[in-house]
């Protein structure tokens, strides 16, 4: 991690460190100690939910059922069994986790609406059954004389004591959640969100980050609710309503939603809101959801995205010290004996359309395949049945040998396929080091424990940037390395999206138009790489319109109409191909009609 | 006999459901975002008939069309500041953009009318009517009649005038019904009144049955969030189909040991057949559906991530 971003990530943390140390000075009752201790809890649920909600980017309405079920854990074992926090945390945790891996299985692949209702109704599940099940949960009553707060016998009762308890551990979980996210993990979770399509052709196995995310967030909602249920030795069916999964939503976007300060100051301000809004009595809640409400709309990173928007003013950030660029060394040498992409009788219908019908042909290492054929008849459909986002109805598609049946779009891409898109799919926000970047995360740092590693994770983000630097020089667009992708051109963006692919380690590149919008000399230049990159050994299939861009560079064509391959052979017969100059021009419709 | 009435009572509460579920899809067509304030509105509803009853001692029929302007207009604020500032946002944020408007609604209806629930007059009276010899509710009857000439009037106000056509051309695609010089923030304004309005009509029809208090909402977006996603994603017949499956459902399995008596010599009947039980297994059957069939029971294109 180079110094920029630990400046970047200091100021925010140093806020909430300053806050943290501030407050029982300013505020000395044993009263408002533990207002500060709650406002503690509540920052752990917050950081945890942002995982799954900040991170992740899914709106998962699940997290106040995590906190009641980690109170309610500790709870019933702190009164069955006398213990104390030390003892129950860990099982508060757990069946939170547990529950959460558990409703995970049928909701962690549902679309943004859908996952939200799965997880609101799993919530209203738990309410229910604390409710009921009165043996185990006391029902509507509750469960009362909870062991006080303590650990390594220490009691933390008192107000002081107990606020300097839960701070600790705030502190300890912050730095964790800061640590697993700050580096290419986090990157990953930023092109998931940002767009779950190019995070898959990036090899990033979003259900899989999404699952990390989730279990995440039920652990530190699991040890809010413990704390809590320690803290006020009273756990009630309150800790399940759906107004906890509002407050901390509301913490999260108010504080801000992936910045561990962020959820420091949500929950903190929004804990103490009814203290200062006391002489209003029950209208508090209008100005809460009037704040939230405001913040929505006019803030939408947040308090600390205000904050760190201003420090940027007062001090620009300085040019983060870029590493010397590294080559990537690549993976095993590429194979002539098998073909590296074979397609065998491939069909894929929408509907009542056959998209793509009955298409077989090979491209080899070192092949330039030119793609063509009218709008519609199948071009990209072909595409995305190779790179696995779709699955073909019929036939067999196997890569450098293995075939790729029924495999997921980011197994595809890891198997060594890098695409690019029709328009690039980059994240505006993030600089063009970083989109790169991204595409070597599942590479160098996998898993969650690679990222919490504080030298580890380092060490790989900085040979990430490294080799992305090394790729853009490659590509002559090392200047543009670390502006936002949103405002660079479109020939930038392509290219970046090239080095973004070439990050892979591809033996075999799909390109969707590459020369669209490009003017006379840039795809010049784009050719001329396109060549060295098949001349280096990989295998190219390129959907293109431009046949004076196309032609000179491939070795064969092949041409599609109506989903059927009607051409295929070296670019100057199929130019000259009666049926294809048909299909082009429209008449006859040679070839699509059997 | 019993059957019968448990089923009249279920289908008026079914309707009444499938009115709020309609104008959560309206909006959900026309902005592409969950509507999370639409059980509030439900709520407004019957707090407004029980304080316009309160005004004009009238059986609620006559109060409904006042209470559905009220809410209405409830519904156009809530456009003005919880969706069109958003328009061009990812449809999380009016998603909790409506949570907060719910939030303040609740809490201005608790600071309004108090905490304890209310019961609102009934649409005509509250007595039992013969039909062809069995006893029904007319309570439920009224329901289920009005309930089908408010969604009659949806259905000739979206296929029959040039509104609707506008509303319809506004949820099928925005860009291009703008293109074609469709006013698309008015039309989304005006959805997300007559979504408000359903929501108020369906709170005039529950809130005699049903006592009402501020924090009811929840319940009632649930089910229409429920319907819309079992009746297919966006699917306006499916919606009000789905609202009558929860309806009946809600309705018939904690009478399964009536109906059937020898149910009731189960052990744990009364647990098994509560009406949380029913609830649990309301939202099991959701997520079951969710996980086999996430297109809706009656819908066509599955909506999954890649």
């Amino acid at each position: 991690m180079s110094a920029l971003s630990l400046r970047g990530a200091a100021t925010p943390l140093g806020l909430g460190a300053a806050i943290l140390l501030a407050w029982p000075f300013v505020f000395a009752s044993a009263y408002d100690h533990r207002v500060f201790a709650l406002s503690g809890i509540y920052a752990l649920l917050v950081i945890g939910y942002q995982f799954i909600f900040g991170h992740a980017g899914a709106f998962a309405l699940t997290q106040g059922a995590f906190f009641g079920i980690g109170a309610y854990a500790a709870a019933i074992l702190g009164v069955r069994y006398g213990w104390t926090l030390e003892l129950t945390v860990i099982p508060a945790m757990l069946l939170a986790i547990a529950v959460a891996s558990i409703v995970a299985m049928p909701v962690i692949r549902l679309e943004s609406h859908y996952f939200a209702l799965a997880t609101l109704g799993i919530s209203q599940v738990a309410l229910l059954v604390a409710l009921n099940w009165e043996s185990l949960t006391g029902g509507a009553n509750g469960i009362a004389g909870v062991p006080g707060l303590s650990f390594a016998g220490i009691e933390a009762t008192e107000g002081m004591k107990m606020a300097v308890l839960v701070w600790a551990v705030v502190v300890v979980g912050g730095a964790l959640a800061w640590q697993a996210t700050r580096g290419l993990y986090g990157q990953a979770m930023r092109l998931l969100r940002a767009d779950d399509i190019a995070a898959a052709a990036c090899g990033v196995d979003g259900a899989r980050l999404r699952l990390v995310a989730f279990l995440l967030s039920a652990g530190y909602g699991g040890l809010a609710g413990a704390l809590y249920a320690h803290a006020l030795r009273v756990v009630s069916t309150e800790t399940l309503e759906f107004h906890v999964m509002v407050a901390c939503l509301a913490m999260a976007v108010i504080g801000g939603r992936a910045r561990v300060a962020g959820a420091i100051l949500g929950a903190v301000l929004l804990v103490h809101l009814p203290e200062w809004l006391r002489d209003f009595e029950r209208y508090y809640l209008i100005a809460y959801g009037v704040l939230l409400l405001a913040m929505i709309v006019l803030a939408p990173d947040g308090l600390i995205g205000l904050v760190e928007r201003g420090w940027r003013r007062i001090s620009p950030p300085s040019p983060r010290s870029t590493p010397a660029p590294i080559p990537i060394l690549g993976r095993a040498p590429v194979r002539h004996d098998v073909p590296a992409l074979a397609v065998v009788d491939v069909s894929k219908r929408f509907g009542g359309v056959e998209a793509v019908a009955g298409v077989s042909f090979v491209v080899r290492a070192g092949d330039i395949v030119g793609l063509i054929g009218p709008n519609g008849s199948g071009k990209t459909t072909l595409l995305n049945v190779v790179s696995g986002f779709e699955t073909p109805d019929r036939g067999h598609i196997t890569i450098g040998g293995d075939s790729v049946d029924g495999l997921a779009a980011f197994c595809v891409a890891r198997s060594g396929v890098a695409r690019t898109f029709q328009t690039p799919r980059l994240v505006d926000d993030m600089s063009a080091l970083e989109n790169v970047a991204a595409a070597r995360a599942w590479r160098l740092t996998p898993s969650l424990p690679s990222a919490i590693s504080p030298r580890r994770a380092a060490h790989m983000d900085q040979r990430a940037r490294g080799e992305a630097l090394g790729l853009l020089e490659s590509l002559g667009i090392a200047e543009h390395s670390t502006r936002q992708c949103g405002g660079l051109p479109i020939a930038v963006r392509r290219r970046i999206e090239v080095a973004r692919a070439l990050a892979l380690e591809p033996f075999l590149l799909l390109f969707d138009e590459p020369a669209a919008g490009l003017a006379a000399d840039e795809r010049d230049d784009l050719a001329r790489r396109l060549v060295a990159l098949a001349q280096a050994g990989r295998a190219l299939l390129i959907v293109e319109h431009d046949m004076s861009f196309l032609l000179p560079i491939a070795n064969r064509v092949a041409c599609l109409e109506g989903g059927r391959l009607i051409a295929l052979g070296p670019p100057d017969e199929v130019a000259h191909d009666p049926a294809v100059i048909a299909a082009y021009l429209g008449t006859g419709r040679a070839g699509g009609m059997d | 006999m019993l059957v019968a009435q448990l089923l009249v009572n279920a289908i008026a509460l079914g309707a009444a459901y499938a009115l709020c579920a309609l104008g959560f899809v309206l909006v959900l067509n026309a902005t592409g975002a969950v509507n999370f304030a639409q059980g509030d509105m439900v709520t407004a509803g019957g707090l407004s008939s029980v304080a316009a009853a309160s005004v004009l001692p009238m059986p609620a029929v006559v109060l409904m069309p006042v209470v559905m302007v009220a809410v209405g207009a409830i519904g156009a604020i809530a456009a003005a500041i919880a969706y069109l500032p958003l328009k061009n946002r990812p449809a999380v944020s009016v998603f909790i953009s409506t949570i907060a408007l719910g939030v303040i609604l609740q809490n201005t209806m608790l600071a309004a009318a108090g905490p304890a629930p209310r019961a609102a007059p009934p649409l005509i009276a509250t007595r039992l009517v013969q039909v062809y010899g069995v006893a029904l509710p007319l309570q439920s009857l009224a329901v289920i009649c009005v309930a089908v000439l408010v969604g009659g009037g949806l259905f000739v106000l979206l296929f029959q005038t040039r509104v609707g056509q506008k509303m319809r051309a506004t949820a099928q695609d925005r860009a291009m019904a703008a293109a074609l010089g469709i006013d698309v923030v008015r039309v989304i304004v005006l959805t997300f009144t007559l979504a408000a309005a359903l929501g108020g009509a369906a709170g005039v029809l529950l809130s005699n049955t049903f006592f009402v208090t501020p924090f009811d909402g929840a319940n009632y977006i649930l089910k229409a969030y429920i319907a819309a996603t079992i009746g297919g994603w966006g699917s306006i017949g499916g919606a009000a189909l789905g609202a009558l499956l929860i309806a009946l459902f809600e309705v018939l399995f904690p009478a399964l040991p009536l109906i059937a008596p020898s149910l009731a010599r189960l052990p744990a009947a009364a647990e098994i057949f509560s009406q949380t039980s029913a609830a649990i297994a309301l939202y099991i059957a959701l997520l079951a559906i969710l996980m086999l069939r996430p297109q809706g029971l009656f819908g066509e294109t599955a909506r999954r991530r890649a």
